[in-house]
């Protein structure tokens, strides 16, 4: 999207929503705002009807705002939680239907390869663990086994939140949850390992305790998906409404939980590695500029 | 690349003004040759029996230059999201599938309507487990009836080829914008080969142009907005039913609205030979065929007997066949399938159903003998109602 | 159907059932008449039933799939008879009155006194070709038993002119698109180029079988 497109028109100033008026004088598009700089800006995901202490919403929230490219991104969610945060999202956005959120993103970032050639257009995968790892798993693998190139984030609450906390494929082992009355059978589905043996070119598995790490990974996810190929980031985001926690108290599991059985990992490939290396290189060299610049006026 | 340069032309001048060969080939190469000229950037293929050919062809299409993009899916529910996904960049999409594949997806199509998709898709019909079975049969179209989306049913390789063509433009038009479903006999058609008259190589249709469509594309080149504050889905309050509501009738009501485009192209939504005996044969697909043949035999044993095809079922055709029908006193149905799904739809659209026989149907695979829709005129047969 | 010729070609996938029927209705079209050429394969198989049915007429064709009432049957291995390999039981069920059977077979088969009688009120006229050998002795392939049938058939009924057959068959083999029967026909027709160096001496070797079973069948009636 062209910065010229949301610019105010001054002859609709006055009827213009606030809303409005603050994305296009406040908002992160064409501006390097990020995940650090959440309570300064106005942001693209805000007022969503979450419960509170959802971590998934606050998940939404960090990675909305680390979005390296807004003005260009579209982001397409599946059935869950997560379709009722969609609707607050300032950015185009796509909910299709139960479990396909990686077939309508192969068909849209090829579409928008083709429509615009020149020009760089992110896609942007977010669903739960049961349209990902579930319902929609064979959508999700067959999207890495061909490299289409966009990222794919799985909140990873454990459970099926938004039908009553069933269990999912993602739940762990012997836990006992709606439609497990006598526990789970089976080990929690390792997905960033399939994601790997199919190809994602970088996999990050983090959670809701480490903000500025989600923002780290998904950041770069989103950068290599749009050189390279296919990305993948799991966050743990556990439902305190589900397994009936204070809503202060989620985060407080996910701290105990990253210290033991979800542990940060990341993967990244020789090639996605060479592009990173490069890509902090020129930073830091325009870091040096810039800097070399401000000294220059200051003197 | 193609040899020659494709002048882009509107379908109107494609279709009814560019020269015309007479070619020998197969159903399945006839939607090559329409594909061939119809502009189309993304294709999604996935295999099934009697579809395959036609989707490995717009591969060849792809390879040759014709197509801007083209993959396998891994399955059918998954080869109709990624279509929507391209659809919903901007871009024109084309696929095919039939049968068990049609119901794999089944999900998708409602999807597509009520996203305002205009896709357009090829079935080649036929029949659904269990048991196993490859064989033609039209039973899937009965159950897509209500999925929103426009329906054409092709008799034979021309109309399949002439109605793949049309269908980019009555699904693109602005005030339409829903799939479009040209439907086709699988073997009947898809393996026949048959004479088509095909126009020249050197024209395509103009390009979809996104920017005409009723529902903002998802490529951010429009001003990003929140779409609600708060958000109707799965909400129980009046305003959420009223959203649902108001929306699915939008999508009836631009099935509505595409009559008058589907008329300029097919002329009336269904076609009557002897509209005034008092017998009248009406079929949909190669039942008109079979029932051409057999209103022949009828007619050289001296039986006055009359023929309705019906081209379009959805929108459906209700004023077209209760005017065809309005003096018939026998209403004979052959169908290629166990529902009886067309009796059903003609029944609920025309008064005094004891008029009606519905049948000869004949389903599993076989062909439909014209001798035993005869059997059928003649009441030597008796079919229910 | 008045004027309508129907042929309905039985035999064992992979022995070109199919392709035999495509090139003989191009080569009625090629003549100037109507055809339209159906094949029926369950899921495609080598050596499992496979049958193909052709209709050929100066005036409209409108119907379409198996040819239930044909007036001409090729019998392409004596497995359809002999075995019961076939859609269609007997082989000769439907028939037309006065019609043309004609069977790859090295030697007469004696039909069963019943099936025998059948035919003789039937008025056929049941002729047996050695498809496969002239195929094997005269183009140095099996591959080719398929074009020794349709010789059979044009000595026995002369549906089409021997200069629409070469025309077909070139269309066919040396044609610059891609012919389309379904994705296992394409592999076929790849494999029979192999047995060729050039299109050239495919073609001719297999005019040359044709010829000389319609010379064959023309001759001699049973």
């Amino acid at each position: 999207m062209s910065l010229e497109i949301t610019r105010m028109n001054p002859h609709f100033a006055d009827v213009m929503p606030q809303e409005y008026t603050d994305l296009v004088e406040n908002g992160p598009f064409g501006r390097d705002f990020g995940a650090r700089d959440l309570g300064s800006f106005k942001e693209l995901f805000e007022e969503h009807p979450m419960c509170a202490g959802c971590n998934l919403s606050l998940a939404f929230r960090i990675i909305v705002a680390s979005l390296p490219n807004p003005a260009d991104t579209i982001m397409v969610g599946s059935t869950g939680c997560n379709s009722i945060a969609f609707p607050q999202l300032a950015l185009h956005n796509v909910h299709s239907l139960f479990g396909n959120q990686n077939a309508i993103a192969s068909g849209l970032k090829r579409g928008l390869a083709l429509r615009f050639p020149d020009k760089v257009k992110d896609v942007v995968v977010v669903a739960g663990d049961g349209a990902t790892a579930d319902i929609g798993l064979d959508m999700t693998l067959h999207s890495w086994f061909r490299g289409e190139k966009f990222a794919t984030v799985m909140f990873d609450n454990e459970i099926y939140a938004n039908t009553g906390g069933q269990e999912s494929g993602m739940t762990e082992c012997g836990e006992i949850r709606n439609m497990a009355p006598t526990g789970k059978k089976f080990n929690k589905i390792s997905v960033a390992n399939l994601a790997i043996e199919a190809g994602c070119a970088y996999v990050a598995v983090v959670t809701t305790a480490s903000p500025l790490k989600i923002s780290k990974c998904f950041e770069k996810a989103v950068l290599v998906a749009r050189e390279i190929g296919p990305t993948y980031v799991q966050i743990y985001t556990p439902c305190p409404t589900n397994l009936k926690l204070k809503s202060s108290e989620s985060v407080s599991l996910a701290k105990e939980r990253s210290k033991g059985t979800y542990q940060f990992r990341e993967h990244v490939s020789p090639e996605a590695e060479e592009f990173l290396a490069a890509r902090a290189e020129k930073t830091e060299e325009q870091v040096r500029v810039t800097s070399k610049d401000e000294e220059m006026h200051s003197a | 690349m193609p040899d020659v340069e494709l002048k882009p032309v509107s379908t109107e001048h494609l279709l009814r003004e560019c020269q015309r060969e007479e070619v020998f080939i197969t159903g399945s190469e006839a939607v090559r040759e329409a594909i061939r000229r119809a502009n189309v950037d993304i294709a999604v293929a996935y295999p099934i029996t009697p579809q395959s050919e036609s989707m490995h062809l717009v591969g060849d299409l792809y390879a040759e230059g014709y197509i801007r993009d083209y993959f396998r899916g891994e399955n059918e529910f998954a080869v109709m999201s990624e279509i929507a996904g391209a659809a919903m960049a901007g871009v024109r999409v084309f696929t095919a599938t039939c049968g068990p594949g049609t119901l794999r997806a089944f999900e998708n199509f409602p999807m597509w309507s009520g996203t305002r998709l205009p896709i357009v898709i090829s079935f080649m019909t036929r029949g659904i487990n269990s048991p196993l079975t490859i064989q033609p049969d039209t039973i899937e179209m009965g159950m897509l009836l209500d999925t929103g989306m426009i329906m054409l049913h092709a008799e034979n390789a021309q109309d399949l080829y002439d109605m793949i063509l049309m269908s980019f433009s009555v699904a693109e038009r602005t005030s339409v914008h829903i799939p479009v479903g040209v439907f086709v006999d699988g073997f009947f058609v898809t393996h026949t080969r048959q004479k088509v008259k095909i126009v020249s190589e050197d024209v395509k249709l103009l390009p979809y142009d996104p920017t005409h469509s009723p529902v903002p594309t998802m490529d951010m080149e429009t001003p990003p907005f929140r779409y609600m504050r708060d958000p109707f889905v799965m909400k129980s309050n009046y305003i959420s039913y009223a959203a649902h509501a108001s929306w699915q009738q939008e999508v009836m009501a631009a099935a509505e609205r595409a009559r008058p485009h589907i008329e300029a192209h097919l002329g009336s939504f269904v076609e009557q030979e002897n509209p005034d005996a008092p017998i009248q044969v009406v079929a949909c697909g190669t039942a008109v065929s079979q029932g051409r043949e057999a209103v022949r035999m009828a007619r050289e044993e001296g039986l006055e007997v009359g023929l309705v095809k019906i081209k379009v079922l959805r929108p459906a055709p209700r004023e077209e066949i209760r005017r065809a029908l309005a003096k018939a006193e026998r209403i004979v149905i052959p169908e290629f399938n166990r529902t009886g799904w067309l009796a059903r739809e003609i029944a609920s659209m025309i008064p005094n159903n004891d008029r009606i026989a519905a049948g000869p149907r004949v389903f599993g695979g076989m062909t439909m003998p014209p001798e035993v829709i005869v059997d059928v005129i003649k009441g030597d047969v008796l079919v229910g109602v | 159907m008045s004027g309508q010729t129907a042929i309905r070609m039985s035999g064992l996938g992979g022995q070109g059932v199919v392709t035999a029927a495509h090139i003989i209705g191009s080569a009625a079209v090629i003549d100037g008449k109507n055809a339209v050429v159906n094949p029926f394969f369950g899921a495609e198989k080598r050596l499992a039933p496979a049958e193909s049915y052709v209709r050929i007429s100066t005036e409209e064709i409108w119907d379409t799939g198996e040819v239930l009432y044909p007036n001409i049957i090729l019998i392409f291995h004596p497995d359809v008879i002999l075995k019961g390999k076939s859609y269609t039981m007997p082989f000769f069920s439907g028939l037309r009155k006065g019609g043309v059977i004609v069977v790859n077979s090295e030697r007469t088969i004696t039909f069963e006194p019943d099936e025998r009688s059948m035919l003789e009120e039937m008025g056929a006229s049941v002729h047996f070709v050695p498809a496969t050998s002239i195929a094997k002795n005269v183009g140095g392939t099996e591959l080719a038993a398929n074009m020794a049938m349709l010789g059979g058939l044009i000595g026995a009924s002369e549906i089409v002119s021997m200069a629409a057959m070469e025309e077909a068959l070139t269309e066919r083999f040396a044609g610059t698109k891609k012919f389309v029967a379904s994705g296992t026909t394409a592999a076929l027709d790849d494999q029979i180029r192999k047995q060729y160096d050039k299109t050239e001496k495919l073609i001719s070797s297999n005019m040359n079988v044709l010829r000389a079973s319609a010379e064959l069948v023309a001759g001699r009636g049973i």
